[in-house]
């Protein structure tokens, strides 16, 4: 059996597959140990846990110390001169017009951080030596003093040569045995020494919250009798052994939204179909991300808190748009959604708690696109009175009825879905067109359907069970490493070499790797290179074929990199000017042995049709199961497809169909269409 | 309750355009970014975007720099006025970097592409960045310009064809030929017409789905919204005429502080601001040009008064009107030099201030370095010019509840600063040898004023060249409210066992083994220092953001003692 236990915010959600068999269970989380809430899972779904060989954990404990700042107490230690760089940052606010603004705050104070005397060239050559002797002096009372549990290093130019890095770093594990250490070049070797110092400090802040972790939890597994191998997902879609993390925890800070792509991707390819994009859309937020050929994007620029991290991670663009969104007017008169949200205390005004204020899910009800007795299965009460009251005054406002107020709002929250998508696809000199739309989370099946008419999207693919698609991700995901390593190359007649000799030793590092985590799947490789015209200070990424590295020349890396540039920024060329690498970047992959798939336990029963409001008018519209599709072949627009943990809206002229591994297919009529 | 009433538009349809050219607006301005090839552009972000409708309104813009978003609209007019609109074809554009034309200084250069739906004028995209070098008599700065000839290459209000006279063309090849860095240059003017391409493309995308008629008129909507707004959040503030005053140090020659001052006058949900009585232009480059006054106190009103989500466009301006004298240093007439007008800029920016502060004391802050320190290092090498132009602020003032933000780029601006390995990548005539906060620099107070920044430039070959401008020299930031000054700002360097004072203002020859070191001002403080809670006192203490003597002399702390 293999299962996958993926801790979100407010629920825990757990799929277990055996033999095509599958199980789900979701459990309230439990904030202050998200491994009590992953336990009770585990409990709830009544699992015979000696049978279990895979279990895939993502959670938030990486994540949480960091926004509550209860992460480790770290010493940083930094080129002499250089003590501010976290306080400093980059020198610029990100609200122009806020004149009470304040920088994020660093997650290791100004009395913690040290100095240190030497100084390295940026192309590795030693200015200033250092004197390990020295260190001894300068630092052995302030360490102690401090009782520090983890020490990062990062100084300036170590992603060049790591060697006064490495020789810190020894000289602290002589020194003080008992405290963890991370150094920027085992973190990322990227230039920019301040996303690289706020990446290493973060990564030794948030180490020994997770080992620690990981290790209580891999110990309640034991008691429960499991016996199998213990994963953890990771920020770039995949996942490795429990191992891993003694040195890496900052790889799981993302882990759940990876997850959920992961899901996507697998029961898409099931349905034949490799070029996606994602939508994730749950009580106060929307996540989207782009999928081509069966991969997710990666970035390198991301941020907790404000803070910048330079570690690779699914890019997942994210906006304050979900079911719990408050709809309001502003005091010029101007529609809007969010980004408050209800929450899920007192929640939207139809969960009866108290909420006054109107959010898209009373919106729903009162268009008809929710019906209260279907709301989770059924399971939760839903006062439609206290829906239509909170959006009452501003229909007012506006002088529309009710219903055609909230069809509006919905169109709002629509359209700033739309907007997160266009930001990972039209602006990246993507078209939208050319990918199918999967969407998940509790609301997501709701608003897919209109957020594909609008960007010209025709097939929408919604999985069985998409309130639960994380944890299936889990189950999906590879097993996945990735190396960066900072190499300015000029591309001329020698590049292709010195590529390839790159590549060569990151490939057997990553093999090594593989033996050393018991993984016995040998790796694909996903060589990428991050390039630039010489002058330019950022890089696009250019994708190589792994199996045609042998082959590589300099007129494909120019002739791919000048695409790439054309089709992101509309200007360039092979002729345009002489462009270099920057970076290489390889990515270790193989696949768990069996690929799961999910499917929906059983259908729910209907009752009669009913009403739903778009576009103007009301609409008779059926109620369906994945089961009375597969009856009928087909069902049209408009139509409700509901099942356990979510509901799927069909519009007018969009057609659903169910395929064979329980997707739903949902695709604009009059339309042909080709399979990915 | 009132109904709402809007342009005819409906109000779905008007939120989706709306954010649609918001966005647009900000895809330009990060692709700018992104593509370009100077650090001035690439690293610090020295560059603005924005999309006008076909009047030349501005609708929407990405806020990147203050300075050059309040007055896009202004530098378009001109350019109108000699090329109509209705004369443009597809492919041309207009530019201009002329101060007496609307525009801001010789470096910034504005470029605007006419948007066209099926052969109609829709719009115009805009764009513009400040350039590492546009010529004139020194490399990247010109200290000692006495007039704007001698600063760079002015291009007036013009109109061209970007087929024909750019790519190439004689437009292209004549600034070529005038500028001493021409690939970074070049470069940078061709992420611009980039971006300018983006905004296009976006428009058309914006007009094809909701038709011209309707996308026109949300366009007008989205004007009078932000005017709606901007008033409403007027009038809330009480009537009355207020006055605020303060002074550059001097003119870069002689010592004389040069005043200037603000009335400004709310009247029910409009407001105004004149600076008569400040002093005449100079014979330096401090010269504000009007267009870059008015963005000025446009951003104070805005900052102090408004809601920061408030959509800034043509439409923000109307209920504000700003007017300063004919020959004042806020409105110089040509050939008056302008490269420093930031100088002149911040405190016309710190008078308005002074004088909303009896208006609305609970939404000013004190005080802050409030400066442009401009701090441009070149070399002559074998290979040609190398230019590095750097752009740092200091300590922002206190607020009624927070302190000060630490050495963050001055309101006006917001560059980001040049990483130290980027600029060990890019340049070998110096290196950094030390870039921190400035201890015991931001005033004391309630609130305490932000810290200022040290940064040491270590120099590795003879014949370099620096050239600077800033201020706040002599007068410090003052406090607020019974809040104690921040700390001026200081130039040194270290020469052999020689440590020089360097003015503010000026050009210097250095050579291998100085070492230069900036250091900037800090904010002033808001509110009695004794009113300062004692836990932030000991914070700052342990931080080593204050020296015990501060905690002593302000807030009769023992450090020793705790």
């Amino acid at each position: 059996m293999r299962v996958g236990v993926e801790v979100g915010g407010t629920f825990t959600d757990l799929v277990a597959i055996e033999n095509g068999q599958v199980k789900i269970a979701k459990v309230p989380s439990v904030p202050s140990a998200p491994d009590e809430g992953a336990l009770a899972a585990l409990a709830a779904a009544k699992l015979q846990m000696d049978s279990v060989e895979d279990l895939v954990h993502g959670s938030t404990v990486a994540i949480n110390a960091i926004l509550e700042r209860k992460g480790a107490s770290v010493a940083f230690l930094v080129t002499k001169g250089f003590r501010d760089l976290l306080l400093l940052q980059r020198h610029n606010r990100r609200q122009i017009y806020d004149l009470f603004y304040g920088k994020p705050r660093p997650v290791v104070g100004r009395r913690d951080t040290f100095e240190i005397d030497e100084r390295i060239g940026p192309d590795g050559t030693i200015i200033s030596s250092l004197d390990p002797d020295r260190l001894t002096a300068s630092l052995s009372s302030t360490l102690k003093a401090g009782e520090y549990e983890a020490v990062a290093i990062c100084l300036l130019n170590g992603y060049a040569n790591p060697v006064h890095e490495r020789t810190v770093a020894a000289w602290v594990a002589e020194n003080f045995p008992e405290i963890s250490i991370t150094c920027s070049c085992d973190v990322t070797r990227e230039f920019r020494e301040y996303e690289r110092a706020s990446t290493t400090t973060i990564a030794a802040y948030v180490q020994p919250v997770t080992s620690a972790y990981i290790a209580r939890f891999a110990e309640s597994l034991a008691e429960t009798g499991f016996s199998g191998r213990f994963s953890i997902m990771q920020s770039n879609g995949g996942h490795l052994p429990a191992a891993a993390f003694s040195g890496n925890a900052i790889s799981s800070l993302f882990s759940g939204p990876a997850a959920g792509v992961n899901g996507a991707i697998r029961q898409s390819t099931l349905a034949g179909y490799k070029d996606l994009i994602t939508l994730d859309m749950g009580g106060t937020s929307t996540d989207v991300c782009v999928v081509t050929d069966g991969r997710a994007d990666l970035s390198t620029e991301t941020e907790v808190d404000g803070l910048p991290i330079r570690a690779p991670a699914l890019d997942i663009v994210t906006v304050g748009a979900g079911g719990g969104s408050i709809i309001w007017i502003d005091d010029g008169g101007m529609l809007r959604i969010g980004p408050r949200s209800a929450g899920a205390d007192p929640g939207p005004a139809c969960y009866g708690r108290g909420g006054e204020e109107p959010t898209i899910t009373d919106a729903h009800i009162v268009r008809g696109s929710i019906r209260s007795e279907a709301f989770l299965g059924g399971a939760m009460y839903i006062d439609d009175a206290a829906a239509h009251a909170a959006l009452e005054p501003l229909a007012k406002r506006f002088g529309m009825s009710l219903e055609e107020f909230a069809d509006s709002a919905i169109r709002v929250a629509d359209a700033n879905i739309v907007r997160a998508i266009q930001l990972v696809s039209t602006e990246r000199g993507r078209d939208p067109r050319d990918y199918v739309l999967t969407p998940y989370g509790g609301a997501g099946p709701l608003h897919a359907v209109r957020v594909a008419e609008e960007l010209g999207i025709g097939t929408v693919i919604v999985a069985p069970n998409a309130g639960v698609l994380s944890a299936f991700g889990l189950l999906a995901a590879n097993f996945a490493q990735y190396d960066t390593l900072t190499r300015k190359v000029p591309v001329n007649a020698d590049a292709p070499a010195i590529v390839r000799d790159v590549f060569d030793e990151m490939a057997r590092n990553a093999e090594k790797a593989f033996v050393a985590f018991e993984i016995d799947a040998s790796p694909r490789f996903a060589p990428t290179l991050e390039m630039r015209y010489v002058g330019q200070a950022f890089e696009i990424q250019v994708s190589l074929d792994p199996d045609n590295l042998e082959q590589l020349a300099e007129e494909e890396l120019t002739s791919r990199f000048a695409e790439a540039h054309i089709q992101l920024f509309g200007f360039g060329g092979a002729d345009f000017g002489p462009c270099e690498i920057v970076s290489f970047r390889l990515g270790a992959l193989a696949p768990p042995s069996d690929l799961p798939a999910l499917r929906e336990e059983e259908s729910l029963e209907h009752g009669p049709d009913t009403r739903v409001f778009d576009s103007g008018d009301w609409h008779d519209c059926s109620l369906n199961s994945r089961a009375g599709i597969r009856t009928l072949k087909s069902v049209t627009g408009l139509a409700l497809v509901e099942d356990a943990t979510s509901t799927a809206y069909i519009p007018r002229g969009w057609r659903a169909t169910v395929d064979s591994h329980d997707n739903l297919i949902i695709q604009k009529e009059g339309v042909p269409h080709e399979r990915g | 309750m009132n109904e709402v009433k809007q342009n005819h538009v409906d109000p779905a349809d008007q939120a989706v355009i709306s954010q649609g050219l918001i966005a647009a607006a900000r895809e330009m301005g990060a692709k700018l970014i992104r593509s370009a090839y100077s650090p001035i552009v690439r690293e610090a972000s020295d560059c603005a975007a924005a999309l006008l409708d076909r009047h030349g309104n501005v609708v929407a813009q990405a806020e990147l720099i203050p300075m050059q978003l309040g007055s896009i609209g202004a530098t378009f007019k001109p350019c109108a006025a000699l090329f109509p609109p209705e004369t443009l074809k597809e492919g041309d554009f207009y530019v201009n970097n002329d101060p007496f034309h609307g525009g801001q200084h010789l470096p910034d250069v504005f470029l605007f592409s006419p948007i066209f739906m099926a052969g109609t004028l829709v719009g115009f995209s805009a764009t513009v960045a400040h350039h590492l070098d546009l010529g004139g008599g020194a490399p990247g700065l010109n200290p000692h310009a006495t007039d704007v000839h001698q600063e760079g290459l002015i291009i007036p209000p013009s109109k061209y064809n970007h087929a024909k006279d750019w790519s190439g063309g004689p437009l292209e090849r004549l600034i070529r030929a005038n500028i001493r860095v021409p690939d970074q240059t070049i470069g940078d003017f061709n992420a611009q017409f980039a971006a300018n391409f983006i905004g296009m493309e976006r428009v058309r995308a914006l007009c094809g789905k909701f038709g011209v008629a309707t996308f026109e008129a949300a366009m007008a909507e989205l004007l009078d919204y932000s005017e709606r707004r901007m008033r409403h959040a007027i009038a809330e503030a009480p009537d009355g005429v207020y006055f605020g005053e303060d002074a550059l140090d001097d003119d870069g020659i002689g010592d004389e502080p040069l005043p200037v001052r603000a009335a400004v006058t709310i009247d029910g949900d409009s407001i105004s601001v004149d600076f008569d009585g400040t002093c005449d232009q100079v014979r330096m480059n401090l010269n504000c040009p009007f267009a870059s006054t008015i963005a000025t106190a446009l951003s104070v009103v805005k900052s102090v008064l408004t809601s920061p989500d408030i959509p800034f466009n043509e439409g923000s301006l109307r209920p504000v009107t700003i007017t300063a004298p004919y020959g004042s240093i806020l409105n110089p007439k040509p050939p008056a030099p302008v490269r420093a007008r930031l100088t002149a800029s911040y405190r016309a920016y710190n008078a308005v201030m002074k004088a909303l502060a009896k208006a609305e004391p609970e939404k000013v802050i004190a005080t802050g370095f409030d400066t442009t320190e401009s701090v441009c290092l070149s070399h002559l090498g074998p290979n040609g010019y190398r230019i590095s132009l750097e752009i740092f602020g200091g300590g922002y003032g206190g607020g009624p509840v927070e302190d000060g933000c630490d050495a963050v780029d001055s309101p006006m601006s917001n560059c980001g600063n040049v990483p130290i390995e980027a600029m060990d990548l890019e340049y070998d005539f110096f290196r950094i040898a030390a870039y921190s906060l400035r201890a015991d620099s931001g005033g004391q107070g309630r609130s305490r004023g932000g810290m200022g920044l040290c940064r040491h430039y270590e120099i590795l070959k003879d014949d370099v060249t620096f050239a600077t401008y800033s201020d706040r020299f002599r007068l410090a930031p003052d406090g607020l409210f019974g809040g104690a000054a921040g700390r001026c700002a200081e130039t040194h360097l270290k020469r052999g066992v020689e440590i020089l004072t360097l003015p503010s203002k000026g050009s210097f020859a250095l050579q291998k083994g100085d070492i230069l070191m900036i250091e900037t001002g800090g904010g002033g403080g808001y509110g009695n220092p004794t009113e300062r809670a004692t836990e932030k006192v000991k914070q700052d203490l342990e931080q080593a953001f204050i020296s015990p003597e501060t905690a002593r002399q302000y807030y009769s702390i023992d450090a020793a003692a705790e």
